[in-house]
């Protein structure tokens, strides 16, 4: 990523493009698509952080957008079709280190 | 006499509080208008309004936001996560991490920071600041 940011006008734009991909993943009212989708956005990313040439990033920045429209798309049509949660999103969440808030996610669908 | 003295202290209370002091004083004998008077305001003063300002103090959401970030594994270590830290330079995230940083944060206190405010936050004192000045925060 930080040479993609040095590569000028791109970088916020990438930034920007990485942000609204996460935020539109995590609309998937089933846990497998949404988790799917951040992990590969994030894995996607990772692994072109060190591509140089503009060209090739302009590529895939539009690889990106495409791919933003169709989830887009794809969330919208999973929230027509939803079922109760799954086991593993309720249940508790956050880390149970030392003095550390142990919180309960309201379980099931309401 | 005393009796007096209640109908005096009464008349400079609020009208509606004197008026149910009065009615209650005609009905009972004297010594009960105190005591219905009393629980009255107790009762006014329990109610809580859903307008009250929130209660985060600047400790409470810098240790919020501390945990976020003892959370989140790509920290290079727990320790430099202090009031001033920046998130590239001390804590050694890079800017897709700080992108991800910035949205737990977000779902942490429940809002959504728009892009161009996502972009100024780089350091744990900004995003402090930044969820201060945040009515919606919670």
């Amino acid at each position: 990523m930080s040479t993609v940011a040095r590569t000028g006008e791109s970088a916020g734009k990438v930034l920007s493009l990485y942000r609204q991909l996460l935020r539109q993943g995590n609309q998937f009212s089933s846990y497998n698509f949404r988790e799917y989708a951040k992990r590969r956005t994030r894995d996607a990313f990772r692994e072109n952080k060190n591509v140089e040439d503009p060209r090739k990033v302009q590529e895939l920045v539009q690889k990106g957008l495409q791919n933003l429209q169709m989830l887009k798309r794809q969330t919208v049509i999973s929230q027509f079709y939803q079922q109760d949660r799954l086991v593993v999103e309720g249940g508790l969440s956050g880390k149970d280190n030392e003095g550390g808030k142990l919180r309960q996610k309201d379980t099931g669908w309401d | 006499m005393f009796r007096t003295a209640a109908f005096t202290a009464a008349r400079v209370a609020r009208p509606a509080v004197a008026s149910a002091v009065r009615v209650a004083g005609v009905a009972r004998p004297a010594a009960f208008a105190q005591a219905v008077a009393v629980p009255k305001i107790a009762a006014f003063q329990a109610v809580r309004f859903y307008s009250a300002g929130g209660h985060l103090n600047k400790e409470e959401v810098f240790s919020r936001i501390a945990q976020v970030l003892s959370g989140f594994d790509k920290v290079n270590d727990p320790k430099n996560i202090t009031e001033t830290a920046h998130f590239a330079n001390d804590l050694g995230l890079d800017s897709l991490d700080t992108v991800e940083v910035v949205m737990a944060i977000e779902e942490e206190f429940s809002i959504e920071i728009p892009d161009k405010d996502a972009d100024q936050i780089h350091s744990v004192d900004k995003a402090v600041e930044y969820i201060l000045s945040q009515p919606d925060a919670n």
